[in-house]
């Protein structure tokens, strides 16, 4: 096995220097791009987001490693081996990420990354503290069976998350077709971190935008419409420990109230569902709007 | 111990960003402006909220909207950004001459004192009287 280095701490400076960059930019073009408490949160959510991927990261990693011992194909580490496993693992991640959008389980981890009104580099850190908890890699690891080296599964996911980086920012517009046609961008990412209705639950891709393209999920930033971002009912606070831990303490308070029957769907239904239909998914405010706007037209 | 002090690094360049942040005057001081502005601000919060009636706090950090349906919806400032509640039997008011306190139920979304000077009476009375049945508001989906 050759010595691999961490990629992400490499990254970090790296991170720190382009924060300040936008910044920079947003103190001479739209200083309301940031604001210092919605950063702070933020920041602390990617810092104890580290914190707790190092105390269960081992675990996860000697779950892969069983994996990568009971292998279906001898891989190895030949050079073709790296870039399908970086597309495989984007392929993977591109479930992991749907899902955690569309199962309440896993989006009560997943929301961390959402809840911010904002839209810049900082936004990029705020990262969960609860995916050990909500069995968020599951989706990854399975290609340790196929017979990628669990090291290479780390090495390659942290290029994916590096790269996710900076496609967090309003700073940048559009790139050309090409590119935007193949890759994530910054006009991508825009649109699934939106509220619009005609944006919910749209965009998923990690690396490669190809992937929605494929299963359905692509939609174009539109350049007329203003963007909100964040999530359906806004939190309204920076308090850190509600924001990492709000959707699990509604889950819990439905579990608790709901009819024995119904409570199983409050864990693996999407986000809004109720036994009562009393809240909203996002697929019921999407065809309320759509109706909006075909009345308007008519 | 190499764990240690990279999370040390990570918390001091955390606070000096934030405070290069406030330093920069990052942000800013938005209020609402007008009614059309808290008709905007209705709908980007409660998609299809058509409000027939609008009060707006005096210093613009806040507005009490009500629909057709009777249902009464608070905006209030949250940064630089808006967030808001539909007010429903759980929610508390509390007149005191032009002032009126809302609580939504909510600890953490706190509670908003709007100055809505000579109208704060019958907002007030409003809210007492507000009975909406069940909510769609237990969303937090993107």
């Amino acid at each position: 096995m050759p010595e691999l280095f961490r990629p992400v701490d490499y990254a970090v400076p790296a991170f720190i220097i382009l924060i300040i960059a936008e910044m920079l930019w947003a103190r001479s073009r739209a200083p309301e791009k940031y604001e210092p408490r919605d950063t702070l949160t933020s920041l602390a959510l990617g810092t104890g987001s580290t914190v707790a991927g190092a105390l269960t990261g081992a675990l996860v990693f000697s779950l892969a490693m069983w994996m990568y011992e009971n292998r279906l194909f001898d891989i190895g580490w030949v050079w073709w081996a790296w870039p399908l496993c970086f597309v495989l693992d984007d392929l993977a991640y591109y479930w992991a990420h749907r899902t955690g959008h569309r199962v309440r389980w896993f989006w009560a981890s997943h929301v961390n990354h959402h809840s911010s009104q904002h839209y810049n580099l900082s936004t990029a850190l705020r990262q969960t503290w609860t995916g050990f908890l909500a069995v968020s890699f599951i989706f990854r690891i399975p290609l340790a069976l196929i017979g990628f080296h669990p090291a290479m599964l780390l090495f390659v996911g942290a290029f994916n998350l590096i790269y996710q980086f900076w496609i967090h920012t309003e700073a940048i517009g559009k790139f050309p077709r090409w590119f935007e046609y193949v890759m994530n961008t910054p006009s991508h990412h825009r649109v699934h971190h939106a509220t619009n209705p005609r944006y919910l639950d749209r965009n998923y891709a990690g690396v490669f935008i190809i992937w929605d393209r494929m299963f359905g999920t692509f939609t174009e930033e539109v350049d007329s419409e203003k963007i909100r971002y964040g999530i359906v009912r806004q939190l309204g606070t920076f308090n850190l420990l509600w924001s990492v831990f709000h959707e699990w303490v509604g889950i819990f308070k439905d579990l608790w109230s709901a009819p024995w029957r119904h409570k199983l769907s409050y864990l693996v239904r999407e986000p809004g569902w109720s036994h009562d239909g009393s809240r909203e998914t996002s697929d019921m405010i999407r065809a309320r709007w759509l109706e909006a706007q075909e009345a308007k037209a008519d | 111990m190499a764990e240690l002090l990279q999370l040390a690094g990570s918390i001091v360049s955390i606070l000096f960003i934030a405070w290069l942040a406030r330093f920069w005057r990052l942000g800013g001081d938005v209020r609402i402006h007008s009614e059309a502005h808290a008709r905007d601000l209705a709908e980007e919060t409660l998609c299809g909220f058509n409000p027939v009636d609008i009060a707006i706090d005096k210093a613009g950090i806040a507005a009490l909207l009500r629909d057709d349906q009777g249902r009464h919806l608070l905006i209030r400032r949250h940064g630089v950004q808006w967030a808001g509640r539909l007010l429903d039997r759980h929610s508390e008011s509390r007149l005191d001459q032009n002032f009126l306190t809302i609580g939504t139920g909510e600890k953490t979304f706190g509670t908003i004192t709007l100055n809505l000077g000579e109208q704060a009476p019958s907002w007030a009375s409003g809210l007492r009287h507000l009975n909406n049945g069940p909510h769609k508001t237990g969303n937090t989906h993107a």
